[in-house]
């Protein structure tokens, strides 16, 4: 197969900005696809090429297969990065892309088709032979169905959508008095993320460990795995911190979950980067949920700990070559990530889109942030939340734990209301640090996570607040006396003048 | 010497507090002497071209970024955000002469952030309890849900499902 020489990203934001990395390093020419809303925005301008792709809803310009390939057509690329999200997990954009004579980087359309619809993927998994959570076999027709099955299998259940995941479209229902609310805005929200709005159900399984083995497939049948990520941390059914090794698998787990992965991947041919997630009970027996058909945001945890730069072997598959390595890798020390997104946490994590007015990203040895934003960007509020993955590696977990800390003491994102403060309270849970949590640790903890003032800090913070408001009616009373003597005296109240300049009076 | 303004500075995070009275003297070239709680502290400030703010306070060395919003002012040190409410005695004076006009009762429910609004669940002359949702929001991919602050009547609904709003749009009144 012939080598690619220029790859286009159908993708935004740090994903987008993470592949080009790789490309550039590797000597490929990148080319970039960008809405309108994000003319200025990071991943544009770090790419050799960019074109516009439509306005800023997703469903008009990122979505649109059409659109897409004309700039591959335009820029002469030979190969196209879908990224997580999007288009990374739809078979019809494979296949065009294959018609279009252009090399997609990821697994075959057949493999999303067996996986990427999530009922089907259950069924082909059973046949496979691997263990499920309990749930329906085919996405609901209707309403009274869904109430049909939660009544038979017993509340609590997840409503989920049957086109995606990513904590989209998906509902946890406690009693039959939700189901109806929770089935409208599962629905809504499934069309919006993955413009299908099918649904199906599961049993909930009581705080369960969510733990995810990245595998990697190449075109002669070689399907290895590289170990597990541990992403129990979830609010919202979303991941806000992942780590690897799981502080709860034993080597022999480990090799007992990755063999079951391998498994489910050859099942359907796998070639390129996936991920089989798990669901693990207390009594340590584990569930397949879900295979994820493409590069995970959380990947850099196992870069870390294996050494290996996964979009440089998804390329290196992608051109038909051999897995670099054929048999598993013993992690090497310990990684986590914390995903910084713009949201407040004391609002039930309300997105908080808005400007940028200042960032200064941590750095030192073993510290890794992945971003698309920059000082005065705009964080538009047409796509996920999501400003930055902050990843670190130390030899033990501990020290792993004590040095994220210091990285977040060390992030400065002024402007807009972040989770900063709320995973600095996560690395200080005493639940976290001892390696116990499972899936209903974020949820449960929520009121101690928010986390109380430092008293020193406040005392300190407020003195800076006070001399603050002096240095400004300082530099205003300034302006006053030099405004006087320019014109002899002014008709306009000295005051005035001053409340003005105050108001003026921003970060330059 | 310049004499020492008195500064009321509130914890906004913590609610019904007294505001702390800090005394701030200039004493040149960036240094201030400050009396808070009857303790005095030297501060010596230098702001940085692009905003920051390096406090060395009794010794103790502090990198402060300030993102100020009208009178309150959000406070980065030490990787705690803090919003503070800080006035002058001629503010405070200003402040009182306008309290009067401080409307009681009317409660406005506002868009949290930009967004679409994706369904409302109530009409005019519906009596609400606090905490009922009265609409969704979208924003990024996820739907909010917003809350009636307090119990009462809806008496105006200004927005309509499938409109785009601004941060701060009025969406509707509860009295």
């Amino acid at each position: 197969m012939a080598r690619i020489k220029k790859v286009l990203v159908a993708n935004r934001g740090e994903i987008a900005i993470r592949v080009m990395r790789t490309c550039k390093e590797l000597g490929l020419a990148t080319v970039a696809v960008y809405s309108e809303a994000d003319r200025s925005a990071l991943h544009t301008r770090f790419a050799d090429e960019a074109y516009c792709v439509g306005p800023a809803a997703s469903r008009e310009s990122y979505l649109v297969i059409d659109n897409i390939l004309e700039a591959a057509k335009k820029s002469g690329a030979d190969a196209i990065h879908p990224g997580y999200g999007f288009l990374s997990e739809n078979p019809k954009f494979v296949r065009a892309c294959e018609k279009a004579g252009i090399t997609f980087i990821g697994p075959p359309a057949s493999a999303m088709d067996a996986m990427g619809e999530k009922t089907m993927a259950r069924r082909n998994m059973i046949k496979a032979g691997v263990p499920v959570v309990p749930g329906t076999e085919a996405p609901f027709d209707n309403f009274e169905q869904a109430r049909a099955f939660a009544g038979k299998i017993g509340f609590p259940v997840m409503l989920k959508a049957a086109g995606g995941g990513g904590g989209k479209g998906m509902r946890r229902v406690d009693r039959m008095e939700d189901l109806d609310s929770a089935w409208r805005t599962a629905k809504s929200e499934a069309m919006s993320a993955f413009g299908n709005d099918a649904v199906y159900m599961e049993k909930f399984l009581d705080q369960p460990h969510h733990i995810e083995i990245q595998v990697f497939g190449d075109m002669h049948g070689n399907v290895i795995h590289l170990n597990e990520r541990e992403c129990s941390a979830q609010r919202r059914n979303q991941k806000v911190v992942e780590e690897t090794p799981s502080p709860i698998l034993t080597p022999a787990m480990r090799a007992a979950m990755g063999e079951v992965a391998v498994k489910a991947a050859k099942a359907v041919n796998y070639v390129g980067a996936g991920t089989i997630e798990f669901l693990v009970d207390a009594h340590r027996n584990f569930y397949f949920l879900e295979m994820n058909t493409r590069l995970q945001v959380e990947h850099p945890v196992t870069e870390w700990v294996t050494g290996v730069d996964l979009v440089a072997w998804q390329i290196h598959v992608a051109q038909g070559g051999v897995l670099p390595l054929l048999e598993p890798i013993e992690p090497r020390g310990h990684s986590i990530e914390v995903r910084v997104y713009a949201e407040d946490p004391a609002t039930n994590f309300m997105p908080s889109p808005g400007t940028i007015k200042y960032v200064r990203v941590p750095a030192g040895p073993n510290i890794r942030d992945d971003s698309g934003v920059f000082t005065g960007y705009r964080v538009p509020n047409f796509y996920d939340p999501m400003i930055s993955k902050l990843s670190v590696w130390a030899p033990t977990r501990m020290e792993a734990i004590l040095k994220m800390r210091r990285a977040l003491d060390e992030y400065v994102l002024m402007g807009i209301t972040t989770n900063l403060r709320y995973l600095r309270q996560i690395m200080l849970h005493p639940e976290f640090v001892k390696g116990e949590y499972d899936t209903g640790f974020l949820p449960r903890e929520h009121q101690k996570l928010l986390g109380s003032e430092d008293p020193a800090v406040t005392r300190a913070s407020m003195i800076a607040a006070a001399v603050r408001a002096h240095q400004i009616t300082e530099k205003a009373q300034a302006h006053i006396a030099q405004a006087q003597q320019r014109s002899g005296g002014s008709s306009l109240s000295p005051w005035r003048t001053a409340d003005r300049r105050q108001g003026s009076w921003k970060r330059g | 010497m310049a004499r020492a303004t008195k500064y009321h500075v509130k914890n906004l995070a913590t609610k019904d507090a007294e505001a702390t009275v800090i005394e701030v003297e200039a004493l040149g070239e960036g240094r201030y002497a400050i009396t808070l709680d009857g303790h005095r502290s030297e501060l010596e400030s230098l702001t940085l071209p692009h905003g920051t703010v390096s406090m060395i306070i009794d010794g103790q060395s502090h990198s402060v970024e300030f993102d100020e919003k009208g009178d309150e002012v959000d406070v980065l040190l030490n990787g705690q955000y803090t919003r503070f409410d800080v006035a002058d005695e001629r503010k405070l004076r200003l402040r009182a002469a306008s309290a009067g006009f401080v409307v009681e009762g009317r409660q406005v429910v506002t868009a949290p952030m930009p967004g679409k609004i994706v369904k409302i669940f109530v009409k005019v002359g519906d009596e609400v309890t606090e905490g009922q949702a009265v609409a969704v929001v979208e924003a990024m991919k996820m739907e909010n849900e917003l809350k009636s602050p307090k119990a009462g009547k809806v008496t105006e609904i200004i927005t309509r499902e499938g409109a785009t709003v601004e941060n701060g749009a009025p969406l509707l009144v509860v009295e």
